[in-house]
């Protein structure tokens, strides 16, 4: 069975390296009319052509971002790759305050030397270019890091045009489901790029894979694994592929939650009836339960203090979203707008809980203030599940169904932009946004 | 009751029909399993588009009854119809009959909401079929219950008439 497995991951690691695409790709489906333009200048190739095109990367990154408006390629005429190559008139005639410049040079062995810098086109003048530079990066790497350094640049422009850290250089887990005719269906939970770029299964089965949720550290991956007929949960790492069974009591195994602190796991279990929530020590294997009732108790989510849990419970009749108090496990209701209210995340700051939210019959993703108590919704349409909020805040991911089809949807949390990850192949679902990777 | 006699209609033309016609129709594999040794009682999930939604148990003959494996359940609900608890009682006693035999009752949503809360729904479902059972003397013992939730739809469909097929709870034979 070991064997197998390695075979098919080899399979399907051979599968996707032929093929030159993602499996998912970023479609901006609505914009913002706010967004900042910003010309990023194709970079200058010296030497041999590198495999990736940096400047296309970063134009990708930050248009798809929403928060920007990208000139670059096809709506330069003036390509400049150094500092006094710069028309600085020609930028501020098109209207942008920032500019992104750059070279890279083959220095043989697959190693390439990437120059970079962004200039602020105000202050820039033809004489005194220099004083316009404020971010420069010089960086020897080889073929295979030219992507993810595109990304860290794109991450440090939104970093420093926005205050905000970028999220360019985060991935995604879901569930990828392939029905096969006449066959059994394949489900494989994969890790992708944060643009759906280099998708890598974790884990291919026969069976239901589900909730994938990130460590802290973003070294592991919990979830539920349905092999042999049972829901069990488990602990995958993701440089090795190890994994081992955390929960495999009789009934449900499911929803498992990281604490902030990474040593404790929020999980759901039927054992004694009916599903209620427990914490599970990590080191100690240690279990106390949390909730104890008849009603459904499912969907834990850790404030980021560490000291509440929110989640989901009909107790009151239809699913609504409740909060624990992790040390006197008193529970208090968070929403009441709808009648359906279900798997809460908080954002990083902890002031607000995105959810899905049912309004008509239609399950859309919403955010709840929770000092305020104000509640809108993000997505408009389409049946949603399983939000995930970006380490950053400035993204909701989440699954969406789009022309028959189960694919992963992305709304800024103001819900002024949205963007699709179409599928090329099978239904993607359950996502989970990892957290910052370094 | 023109509805009722289509549904016969179809159950007995089902028998007659291929089980490969019959199979076609479901897509997920532990449906497909069941239908292997159901034969004629494969009427009862292969939704022809009659529209009435009343998947029960009207007018079968009791072999039809101890091979309806398949039990359906309204929206956001986890109460056994009552035309799905002759097939039920049927298949009881022939557990009761057979210390030895175990069965798997697995629990199903519609894909529409949250998924770990449809799990819980799912064993909801599950549960209420297995507490028929015990209710009629099946030893607990011989009962295992699972909940996919919405991850194994018996159809990949989207509307309505798909959701009803979905949701469901599945009796399945383990082997000895």
């Amino acid at each position: 069975m070991r064997k197998f497995s390695a075979i098919l991951f080899l399979f399907v690691s051979l599968i996707f390296s032929n093929c030159a695409f993602a499996l998912l790709s970023l479609e901006l489906t609505r914009g913002v009319a706010g967004a900042i333009p910003i010309a990023i200048s194709p970079f200058a190739t010296e030497g041999s052509n590198p495999p990736e095109d940096i400047s296309a990367i970063i134009s990708n990154d930050l248009q798809n971002s929403g928060r920007f408006k990208v000139y670059g390629r096809n709506s330069l005429s003036s390509f400049p790759s150094s500092v006094h190559d710069v028309q600085f008139d020609y930028f501020r005639n098109l209207g942008v305050d920032n500019l992104a410049i750059g070279q890279i040079r083959s220095v043989g062995y697959d190693r390439y030397e990437v120059t970079f810098q962004l200039l602020d086109v105000i202050k820039g003048k033809a004489d005194a270019g220099q004083q316009a530079v404020v971010v420069s990066k010089k960086i020897e790497v080889s073929g295979a890091q030219l992507r993810p350094l595109a990304h860290h640049i794109s991450d440090m422009i939104y970093q420093q045009v926005l205050g905000v850290r970028g999220v360019f250089s985060t991935r995604l887990a879901y569930i990828l489901v392939q029905r096969v005719p006449n066959g059994p269906t394949r489900y494989v939970l994969e890790v992708s790029d944060q643009d759906g770029y280099n998708p890598r299964p974790l884990l291919t089965s026969k069976d239901p894979i589900m909730s994938p949720a990130w460590s802290p550290n973003g070294r592991q991956i919990a979830y539920v694994s349905f092999e042999n007929q049972r829901a069990s949960i488990y602990i995958e790492e993701l440089a090795t592929g190890a994994r081992h069974i955390v929960s495999q009591f009789r009934g449900i195994n499911g929803a498992p939650a990281w604490s902030p602190d990474g040593r404790k796991l929020a999980v759901v279990l039927s054992k004694d009836g009916s599903p209620n929530i427990y914490v599970l020590d990590l080191a100690t294997r240690q279990l106390s339960p949390m909730t104890h009732d008849w009603s459904i108790n499912t969907e834990p989510t850790w404030s980021p203090n560490g000291r509440t849990i929110a989640f989901t419970s009909n107790r009151g009749g239809g699913p609504q979203i409740y909060q624990l108090n992790v040390a006197t496990r008193a529970v208090s209701r968070l929403s009441y707008d709808g009648d359906y209210n279900a798997r809460a995340s908080y954002t990083g700051d902890g002031n607000h809980l995105a959810m899905l939210h049912r309004e008509n019959g239609v399950f859309n993703v919403g955010l709840l203030d929770l000092n305020g108590g104000s509640f809108h919704l993000l997505t408009n349409g389409a049946d949603n599940e399983s939000p995930s909020i970006a380490p950053n805040g400035s993204m909701v991911l989440y699954g969406t169904n789009y022309s028959g089809r189960n694919v992963l949807g992305m709304a800024s949390s103001d819900g002024r932009v949205q963007i699709r990850l179409p599928a090329r192949s099978g239904d993607v679902q359950d996502p989970a946004w990892s957290p910052f990777l370094s | 009751m023109k509805i009722k006699k289509l549904v016969q209609v179809m159950i007995v033309s089902c028998g007659i029909l291929s089980l490969a016609a019959c199979s076609s129709m479901h897509k997920s594999s532990s449906d497909n399993a069941d239908m292997a040794d159901v034969n004629g009682g494969g009427a009862q999930s292969s939704g022809l588009g009659d529209g009435s939604g009343t998947f029960g148990t009207d007018g079968m003959s009791p072999q039809q009854l101890l091979a309806k494996h398949v039990y359906y359940f309204d929206f956001d609900r986890s109460e056994v119809n009552d035309n799905e608890k002759p097939a039920i009682y049927a298949n009881a006693d022939r557990i009761m009959a057979n210390p030895r035999t175990k069965v798997l009752l697995e629990g199903h949503t519609d894909p529409r909401g949250s998924r770990e809360y449809n799990v819980a729904l799912g064993e909801r479902r599950a549960n209420a079929v297995a507490e028929i059972m015990k209710s009629k003397g099946v030893n607990p013992d011989q009962i295992r219950v699972i909940s996919y939730g919405a991850e194994r739809l018996a159809v990949p469909g989207h509307n309505e008439e798909d959701f009803k097929q979905d949701r469901r709870a599945v009796l399945v034979y383990l082997q000895k």
